[in-house]
């Protein structure tokens, strides 16, 4: 057993894959030197030069692009994008070239590749630099999508999304880079397989992410009231657990799914759809969704704090079906 | 009413010898740049017209928008009215047609190649070339100013040829036939097309002809030049083989590239001499940098250096003539 | 560089396999055969050939919705190109591409793409990927000038140069960015220009001219090979029909058509090469008569291969992903 911070995580599941493969590199803005944005990469450059821990100039396009080409032509890239909201400005390559190159060519081309997207509110970044995109990519067919939430997750899923023959989108949460967590095993995490965080009987909280810790609180603070909450981290969001859900959502007959996205449009409504669609029968109640406010994301502390989902956001959700 | 001309080639500049030297890129608007000032220039020396070439880039077009923009344009500035073909013929006909004019000089700017085909087109009309070509031997590096105000002073002069060196240049003759001419080298080549057009394989090369020549100049010539110094005012041109054979000199024959190359021959060429050979393969006879004159096996090449060739402006001697005349003096 | 008299003919073959391929593209789409879109390389046929004699099997190219001669110049096999045209199950993509979606790893080609400009970061993805493995491939990307206006051009020229990248840009300049001409869509008469301003070397040449396409590409491969960078190369030419079959492309003055159909890169190459005695009209027969029937060969190909099944539609969205995503 092992205690690392999430991003210590994020850097040993690329540096094992790094010293075993010369063609798994790494590159994005100020990942060098610097360390990236948020000192994930830090130091990474020194034990892999900076041939294979590249610094790229400040084009998005281009960043995802190269993945894109060197992915085709025999390397593993890892492409960081410094904020996830950056995908804007890189989402053809993405969109058009990654996600739809295997298929278009009849499957004649693999695209081994993984993109970091540092994600989320809560470092009074304010609009820009504090997004949870995630539904924009997980409503693309070709694009396999992870989210961890720990230490053991991060490493895990890095070295799966590494290994993986598709373009892997790797999200990370910038407010839990610096949290530090057991890491018991080294091992890859395969995708789709979600976990349950805590177990309970009357009610599944599915959630990923910052939010998984969110939600533990809110259960916790709903035993003393004597409710029982099920908590599932997914984890993956595609392929996503649908099996664990069921299993989940069939003992508790309740479902309340949390996420940080703003709720319209979000993938947590097609997370709730599908508990809708797939396990009507098993519901005692209609499926809540927790979310944003509905509003870009404010800059002050204060407002920033209100438009996040919160434990007792969750509690009140909660309540709601209960 | 005093008027100028002014020819820019909107081709000049973007050769391969970018890629296989290190040779100068000026871009299209930097030209229309040089242009204004060009203008700007001799307009305050009092010129009343300048008519301009039209071209694909429409350069002349820029300048006008530009200047009248500003509020600064108070000459004329016309458009020669003609359907362009986007080929060196453009050039040729600009030249004719500004002649027929009467412009007071003719203002070329591109490379030796724009020169070369400007001079087909005048027979009297002194000629001010500026280059924004490739490293060149005719055309001179100068900034605009000073080639509007030396324009000017040629167009607003009596006798401007007091102040113009009258050049030589090399009449090419294949059985007999005029083919073409050039400014400063004719160089033969065993390539048989003109693919890029440009020359830079010293390999290839297996005669020299040219009109003058310097060890200060890029480019074929400079072979020569390296060889044995021929000036403007030389009645003289040199000719040159080259082979595995016979003395090395080093050339700078393009910009950054100074090459070891065997001169197995040289001679000077008086003023009326032919230089001839026959052609033992399929050839090409690049004229001023650029692969031109095809010919077959069998062919009688004919080389000629004569000074029949333009009047060219020399901006320091006719910028200190207009001084002598009061040229600045306000009025 | 040098060119030898068989790599001049085997430009040939190459630009007649196009123009051909094309040509029977056209008239198979008004026919109602082609479903969708084609975009023709009519015209433009002197450039990627040319290009492509410079090239090895394992370098690459990228390419653009105008793919056809880009692909048939770097090897791909014309059965498989038009089964994948007819949308047929044994086509280059299984009938999932079609024309602006062809790919051929194996020859390195990496893929036509719809996008315009998406190909510019691709190349440099190929191009970063050979520097890291170690090997002297190249990547070659066309492009055409209206591409040149995306801001991925900019970012992938910056990116090769800093990095020398074994990249080489060739804009095939057609002169219009689907209907507007190039000196309404953009403030300078040659793409070669932009060069400069990423420390590249920028030319021009003529791109209905298959020797002087060759002649600097030649010079800006071996530049590549030896880890010296990039080049833009400009080639310029003109696309001889519509954007897209069915376009009647009003927008084009007729003088402008007519002067271009003047320099067909086609008539004008095969007349150079009976001229200098490279080959001869015999032979220039025979090579069109070859041609000509290798199109038919391909026709027959394609019209007798099956439509791909449904059940394979949910195939290679994923290596290992297939029946999840049936779901709808």
């Amino acid at each position: 057993m092992k205690m690392m911070t999430y991003a210590e995580g994020i850097r040993e599941g690329m540096s094992i894959r790094m010293r075993e493969d010369p063609n798994v590199i790494l590159f994005g803005e100020d990942v060098g030197k610097f360390g990236g944005c948020f000192g994930v990469s830090m130091g990474m450059i020194d034990e892999f030069g900076p041939e294979r821990v590249r610094d790229t100039p400040i084009s998005e396009g281009a960043i995802i692009g190269c993945a894109v080409g060197s992915a085709a032509t025999g390397l593993r890239p890892i492409a960081e994008l410094m904020f996830c909201d950056f995908l804007t400005v890189g989402m053809d390559q993405l969109v058009n070239q990654a996600a739809k190159m295997r298929y278009m060519f009849g499957g004649k081309i693999s695209l081994p590749m993984v993109v970091r997207l540092p994600a989320g509110a809560g470092t009074g970044a304010a609009a820009q630099h504090s997004q949870s995109l995630e539904a924009w990519l997980t409503h693309v067919p070709g694009l396999k999508v992870v989210y961890p939430s720990c230490a053991e997750d991060a490493l895990g899923l890095m070295l799966t999304a590494i290994d993986d023959d598709n373009p892997v989108m790797y999200f990370e949460n910038k407010v839990l880079l610096g949290m530090k967590s057991e890491v018991n095993s080294f091992d890859p995490i395969p995708l789709g397989k979600g976990k349950i965080c805590r177990e309970g009987e009357d009610l599944t909280v599915i959630t990923y992410g910052k939010q998984v810790y969110d939600a533990l609180e809110a259960a916790g603070k709903l035993a003393e009231e004597g409710v029982s909450v099920e908590v599932i981290d997914l984890r993956s969001l595609y392929p996503l657990d649908k099996a664990l859900i069921a299993e989940s959502v069939s003992k508790t007959h309740r479902a309340l799914v949390v996420t940080e996205e703003v709720k319209r449009g979000g993938y947590g409504g097609e997370i709730s759809a599908m508990i809708g669609e797939e396990l009507f029968d098993y519901l005692d109640a209609p499926v809540v969704r927790i979310g944003a406010l509905d509003t870009p994301v404010p800059f002050a502390p204060v407002l920033e704090q209100y438009y996040m989902p919160s434990a007792q956001d969750i509690i009140v959700g909660a309540k709601k079906i209960l | 009413m005093t008027s100028i001309g002014i020819i820019a080639n909107p081709a000049s500049g973007k050769d391969i010898r970018r890629l296989v030297s290190y040779a100068t890129t000026i871009d299209n608007n930097e030209k229309v740049n040089i242009c204004k000032r060009i203008v700007l220039a001799a307009q305050g020396m009092g010129v009343d017209e300048a008519l301009f070439m039209p071209d694909t880039f429409m350069i002349g077009c820029a300048v006008q928008d530009s200047l009248e923009n500003d509020g600064v344009l108070s000459l004329a500035l016309g458009l020669l009215d003609f359907e362009i073909e986007a080929t060196m013929d453009d050039t040729v006909r600009a030249a004719r047609m500004m002649e027929r004019h009467g412009v007071g000089c003719l203002v070329v700017l591109g490379g030796d190649g724009t020169s070369r085909a400007a001079v087909k087109g005048i027979t009297d009309t002194p000629l001010l070339s500026v280059s924004t070509g490739t490293n060149n031997v005719y055309p001179a590096m100068m900034e605009g100013t000073v080639a509007g105000m030396a324009a000017a002073a040629a167009a607003l002069m009596d006798d401007p040829r007091e102040c113009c060196i009258h050049d030589k240049k090399i009449t090419v003759r294949v059985n007999g036939e005029v083919r073409d001419i050039a400014l400063i080298d004719a160089v033969v080549s065993d390539d048989f097309y003109a693919g890029a057009r440009a020359i830079w394989d010293p390999e290839r090369i297996k005669r020299i002809v040219v009109s003058r020549c310097h060890p200060a100049t890029i480019g074929f010539s400079a072979v020569a030049g390296a060889y044995e110094i021929v000036e403007d005012t030389d009645d003289y041109g040199l000719a040159v083989s080259l082979g595995s054979e016979g003395e090395g000199v080093l050339a700078p024959i393009a910009a950054g590239v100074l090459t070891p190359v065997r001169v197995s021959e040289a001679r000077r060429l008086a003023l009326g001499e032919e230089y001839r050979f026959t052609a033992e393969t399929r050839c090409m006879i690049a004229l001023d940098g650029e692969r031109e004159v095809r010919v077959q096996p069998g062919d009688e090449v004919s080389l000629t250096v004569n000074r029949d060739g333009p009047w060219r402006v020399v901006p320091r001697k006719i910028l200190a003539r207009a001084a002598e005349l009061g040229m600045y003096k306000i009025k | 560089m040098a060119i030898s008299k068989e790599q001049m003919k085997d430009m040939y073959v190459k630009m007649r396999r196009i123009r051909d391929f094309e040509s029977t593209a056209a008239k198979l789409f008004a026919e109602g055969k082609i479903p969708g879109f084609v975009h023709l390389y009519l015209g433009e046929e002197a450039i990627a050939p040319a290009v492509c004699e410079c090239l090895r099997d394992d370098d690459f190219i990228t390419s653009t919705h105008r793919g056809h001669g880009h692909i048939i110049a770097k090897g791909g096999d014309l059965n498989l190109m038009m089964a994948e045209l007819f949308g047929r199950e044994t086509g280059y993509c299984k009938g999932k591409g079609g024309s602006m979606h062809i790919a051929d790893r194996d020859k390195g080609i990496l893929g036509a793409n719809g996008i315009v400009g998406a190909g510019h970061c691709i190349a440099c993805g190929a191009g970063l990927s050979a520097k890291i493995r170690g090997t002297d491939q190249v990547c070659v990307c066309f492009f055409g000038d209206g591409s040149t206006n995306q801001g991925t051009f900019h970012e992938s020229l910056n990116m090769a140069s800093i990095w020398k990248l074994p990249v080489i840009f060739v804009c095939e300049n057609n002169h219009y960015g689907i209907s507007m001409s190039q000196d309404r869509h953009q403030a300078i008469k040659d793409v070669a220009d932009r060069g400069a301003a990423y420390n590249i070397p920028g030319i021009a040449v003529d791109g209905n001219d298959p020797l002087a396409v060759y002649e600097a590409a030649a010079e800006a491969v071996a530049r590549a090979r030896a880890g010296k960078g990039p080049t833009l190369l400009e080639c310029k030419t003109y696309r001889q029909h519509g954007h897209f079959e069915g376009d009647p492309a009003i927008y084009k003055p007729k003088e402008e058509q007519a002067a271009w159909m003047e320099k067909d890169p086609m008539p004008r190459y095969a007349k150079f090469l009976v001229e200098n005695g490279v080959m001869t009209q015999e032979e220039v027969d025979a090579v069109d008569a070859q041609v000509a029937q290798e199109i038919e060969d391909s026709i027959a190909f394609a019209d007798a291969q099956p439509f791909p099944s449904v059940e394979s539609a949910v195939v290679d969205v994923y290596s290992d992903i297939v029946e999840e995503v049936r779901d709808r």
